[in-house]
């Protein structure tokens, strides 16, 4: 039994909590979720889902209103208090709603939603989530590098500008992000480097009556080795081997008398034609197959850079870049691409790019398969084998994921070249909402069920809380 | 003109508003119909028994399944001419003949092109509809076209209506020209895997077999177009019978297992040929005429063949569902059409079950002129609506909870049609007279009520499944994906509808108004997602059209409603006065 001093209090509680609980207040919420969340879907087919969400969806607008939803659904909980059976469906209904809400909240705060991108035949440990980092390593001897900064940006919601740069702290003058664009069509070029620290560059055309195509390598520093594979051949950019690999092979290495080229085949060890290019010439490497070999450009100083395109929507081509500023230079670094910065005694590293997260077992890809509905292309099904310490072999499909530790792997989709997979990509996830998510959805549930048992009861109370609403306004004129 | 060509074919009674007759004229005319449609009903079963059809029933590799010569050679005439038949013969005529004789047909204008944008850049005149290969084809137009669009596909991006216009005319370009090479009809199993043979591939003791078929087939066609006695009809058709079943009989010897889809196949054709949801929708107007006789004539006794064609309709209507049903061999809920017409089938079961409690007769009455009114918008627009049988994307297979929550959401949209044609009547009798009309805007607003209660207590555990489906294929629950996030915007107006209601914001006029608005929230969730938005992870089901009907549908809806706003508020400012 409660006493009267207790009567008083939970009065006067409930006299404070009046305006809260109101239904008004319901109507209010309900309606500008509904407004906010469809200016959300116009966001999403103008641009993308990663705009609508940093625009709508996972903004303090929308939080804000979440919180409000759930102090009204507290709040006409209390009003409503002590419950009685009638409240049944009611309080379900509400009670439901907030836990759901509570595993959202603990999804976004804990979870994780990441992709892996396994080639076939490879390990994987990584994923990637789709926060953004900037990292920057600085080196001093060129060789070895160390992490000096780490930090999470939201470029597309606070973007850097000229004005209100975003600041690196480097041993001398700060690395500067200047600008951020959000959809920028990329295209590779290459220049000669000023400075002379990059390694060599190579544009060729490899043409017979077959085949034609123009190719750019560029080594990443001096002395290593930079290949293009076109399958039956492939043409290397780097140091002379003394043998060849019983492959066919054209290597080409800038000495100081100029580009040199060694020849090798798929039948002997031992190099073939040999001799000395320049730009504009040709010659036949001498494969089975009859092609002319051509330079067109040769930098024995090269790096390589980005021509940027504006795009005023994101399409599957476009990504996201910023400009950095050091030492009075710009680059443009793309999302998930890096640069070098030299200043007068260190080197740094910039990363720009998704978080990449060690899921601490690796992933084996040990086949990949498309089933096809019959005779035709169109796919019917993704499945991927593969392999992890402690599970096994395992295959994962279009809904039949691998749970391992915590997290759930998922078949997403595949990547393809020239027609063929070449990776899987997957879906990994960890879910700790995911329990309150699947309780709150029975509550509402059962809610709903015992609604609709007791709409007749319901109705009747309606009625009498608020006779004039369901009496017919036309009855009273 | 598609609307033209389909009104010939049904019982002429249709046209006729039968309103006003006597009862008896009625009832004897009642039995006239209900024969009527007996006759047609047996005549459309026996279609597999009359001679010269087995060829409609050969098996056909075709879009990822085996399916009958006839669907394949309709599909195809829909892509090239847009319509199933071509100068009133049937698309399985037509097509073979293509392949046969395709030189006959190259000044035909049987290629279909709607877009002006199209017809401009390659110089023909915009009236026109239809042109000859030639016209189309050999031109520099069409192939500055087909470069313009090989630069969109690099790009990657989305095909605005012009570029998939351009689309469909390559398709159009290459259907024909692969029909009438013979690489197109895949009609003979391979020994093993899964690629069939086409005509043109085909080993010469089957091309062998296969003009037997040809052969029998001028003979047959010769024979159709002349008016003769018939009897020479009749062998001709029986000989071409006999060679198709021949080539059957071959094929299968190859790979029996690969060639076991007869029944499917009957089915299929009896499908295309049966038109279950045309039979329903006549029904359903035949129900809700009677009941608006009850009212006209004050003959309580005519509820009962009311009930009759409902039923009828209603056991069509499940028939075609499930013959469907069994030729996919999955729950037939995974494009527009079929969602159409299963919600046009929830509408019937909730009016029902509505009109059994309440017995106020206006939910059967709304709920039939609802489901009519979708079949009919279904029957008539299949360029928007495709009606075809097509396969399903990997994502979309062997999943229960992808069928469950499609169905349990797409049935809560029935309820809130329900509710929306109860709210069009609502608005009719306040524009008739409110004080005059109480009794029936009472009984209305409350159906309004209960529909939307129903379609609440669907809609939001509809989506919770969907979250468990995303969940279980994709591992997130939610994820703001447009269809999704319009279900849940449908479900917010009606929550905030019934919440309203209950704190005594909305009166009868505002339940009638709100049942009317609230209804383009689910217009743009089912609709408008797919097909205006076009953006997400339910691409699965987007196609393109049709925007302009549904936009002036809903705003005519909103004009209705604003007009009979500003009629009310007058009159209640007159009774003040």
């Amino acid at each position: 039994m409660t006493t009267p001093i207790v009567q008083k209090k939970t009065a006067i509680l409930k006299k404070f909590n009046k305006p809260l609980a109101s239904l008004k207040l319901a109507v209010f919420i309900i309606l500008s979720l509904a407004v906010i969340t469809a200016a959300g879907t116009f966001v999403e087919a103008k641009y993308d889902s990663f705009a609508a969400r940093k625009m709508v969806y996972d903004t303090w607008m929308m939080y804000s209103i979440m919180g409000l939803l759930i102090a009204n659904l507290v709040a006409v909980m209390v009003d409503r208090w002590p419950w009685k059976k009638r409240h049944a469906s009611f309080v379900m209904a509400h009670v439901g709603i907030i836990v759901l809400l509570f595993g959202a909240f603990l999804t976004m705060k804990f979870g994780l939603d990441a992709t892996m991108r396994v080639p076939i035949g490879e390990s994987s440990a990584y994923v990637q989530s789709s926060e953004i980092d900037l990292v920057v390593y600085s080196s001093f001897d060129g060789d070895r590098y160390t992490k000096i900064f780490e930090k999470e940006v939201d470029f597309f919601s606070h973007p850097p500008s000229a004005a209100k740069t975003f600041d690196v702290p480097a041993a001398g003058e700060p690395i500067k992000v200047v600008d951020y664009k959000k959809y920028v069509l990329p295209s590779r070029r290459v220049i000669q480097d000023e400075a002379g620290k990059g390694g060599a560059g190579l544009r060729f055309q490899i043409q017979n009556r077959r085949v034609n195509v123009i190719e750019w390598l560029v080594q990443t520093k001096a002395q290593t080795l930079a290949t293009h594979d076109f399958g039956p051949a492939q043409i290397h950019l780097g140091p002379l081997p003394e043998k060849g690999k019983l492959k066919n092979e054209i290597y080409l290495s800038p000495e100081k008398e100029g580009l040199k080229y060694i020849v090798f085949y798929k039948e002997s060890e031992a190099p073939g034609k040999k001799g000395f290019l320049k730009e504009g010439e040709v010659f036949d490497p001498g494969f089975k197959m009859p092609m002319e070999f051509r330079v067109l450009r040769f930098l024995k100083s090269a790096v390589e850079d980005w021509d940027l395109q504006d795009m005023d929507h994101p399409t599957p081509l476009t990504t996201s870049a910023v400009k950095i500023v050091f030492e009075g230079k710009d680059h443009w670094v793309l999302l998930n691409d890096m640069v070098k910065l030299f200043s007068n005694n260190a080197a740094y590293l910039l990363t720009y790019g998704n978080r990449r997260i060690d899921i601490g077992f690796p992933v084996k890809l040990k086949s990949f398969q498309i089933d096809r509905y019959q005779g035709t292309m169109r796919a019917m099904a993704y499945k991927s084998v593969i392999e992890v310490p402690g599970v096994g072999e395992q295959l994962i499909s279009m809904n039949e994921p691998l749970k391992f530790k915590g997290l759930t792997v998922y078949q997403a989709s595949f990547q393809e070249e020239n027609g063929q997979p070449v990776a899987s990509i997957f879906s990994v996830n960890a879910d700790p909402g995911r329990f309150f998510k699947y309780l709150g959805s029975l509550i509402v549930c059962c809610g709903i069920v015992l609604l609709m048992w007791f709409k007749q009861l319901d109705f009747k109370i309606a009625k009498k809380m608020a006779p004039k609403a369901m009496d017919n306004d036309g009855a009273k004129k | 003109m598609k609307a033209l060509s389909r009104q010939t074919q049904r019982p002429p009674l249709f046209k006729k508003q039968p309103s006003g007759l006597s009862l008896a004229w009625q009832v004897s005319r009642k039995f006239i119909l209900m024969s009527l449609m007996t006759v047609s009903f047996l005549t459309s079963l026996s279609a597999f028994s009359k001679s010269g059809e087995a060829l409609k029933s050969l098996p056909v590799q075709d879009g990822g399944r085996i399916k009958p010569y006839d669907s394949f050679s309709k599909e195809m005439l829909e892509v090239i001419y847009g319509k199933q038949k071509y100068e009133s013969r049937d698309a399985s005529e037509i097509v073979l003949t293509w392949m046969l004789s395709p030189q006959s047909w190259v000044d035909k204008k049987i290629f279909e092109v709607r877009n002006h944008q199209i017809l401009t850049a390659l110089n023909l005149p915009q009236e026109q509809r239809y042109f000859s290969g030639g016209e189309l084809f050999n031109t520099d137009g069409f192939r500055l076209l087909r470069e313009e669009l090989d630069a969109r596909r690099q790009t990657k991006e989305k095909l605005n209506p012009y570029f998939q216009a351009i689309q469909r005319l390559e398709n159009q370009f290459f259907m024909f020209q692969e029909i009438a090479s013979g690489k197109m009809l895949k009609v003979l199993p391979p020994k093993d895997g899964n690629a069939w043979v086409s005509i043109a591939e085909m080993p010469t003791e089957y091309q062998a077999k296969f003009r037997d078929i040809a052969k029998a087939f001028i003979v047959y066609i010769g024979e159709v177009a002349k008016v003769g006695d018939g009897s020479s009809l009749e062998s001709a058709g029986q000989a071409l019978d006999t060679a198709v079943l021949g080539f059957e009989d071959a094929a299968r010897a190859i790979n029996p297992e690969a060639y076991s889809h007869d029944t499917k196949i009957g089915m299929e054709v009896h499908y295309n040929y049966f038109h279950p949801f045309r039979w329903a929708y006549m029904f359903y107007f035949l129900a809700a005429t009677m009941i608006l006789l009850v009212w006209i004539l004050s003959k309580e006794i005519l509820m009962k063949p009311a009930w009759i064609f409902l039923a009828l309709g209603f056991a069509l209507h499940t028939y075609g569902f499930v013959l469907r049903m069994f030729i996919m061999g999955r729950a037939p809920v995974t494009n527009m059409y079929e969602t159409v017409i299963w919600v046009s089938w929830g509408v019937i079961l909730f009016s029902t079950v509505l009109e059994m409690i309440y017995k106020l007769r206006i939910f059967l009455f709304s709920g039939t002129l609802v489901s009519l009114f979708a079949l009919v918008i279904a029957d008539f627009a299949p360029a928007i609506l495709d009606p075809t049988l097509q396969p399903l994307e990997p994502v979309l297979r062997s999943n229960y909870w992808l069928t469950i929550h499609v169905m349990t959401i797409t049935i809560s949209y029935a309820a809130f049609f329900l509710a929306f044609g109860l709210a069009d009547l609502g608005l009719f009798y306040y524009f008739r007279g409110e004080a005059k009309n109480h009794e029936k805007i009472r009984t209305i607003v409350m159906g309004i009520y209960r529909a939307m209660q129903i379609g609440v207590a669907f809609l939001a555990p509809g989506i919770i499944l969907g979250g468990i489906w995303a969940d279980y294929s994709w591992g997130r629950f939610w994820g703001w994906d447009p269809k999704e996030t319009w279900a849940l915007i449908a479900l917010l107006g009606y929550l905030a509808v019934l919440h309203a209601r209950f704190a005594g914001m909305i009166k009868s006029f505002g339940m009638v108004a709100t049942g009317i608005i609230s209804f383009s929230l689910v217009i743009m969730a089912w609709y408008g997602v797919n097909f205006v938005l076009g953006a997400g992870l339910h691409s699965y089901g987007f196609g393109a059209g049709g925007v302009e009907y549904v936009g002036a549908f809903i705003l005519i809806h909103f004009l209705m409603l604003l007009y009979v706003t500003i009629l009310r508020r007058g009159q209640q400012k007159n009774l003040k006065t």
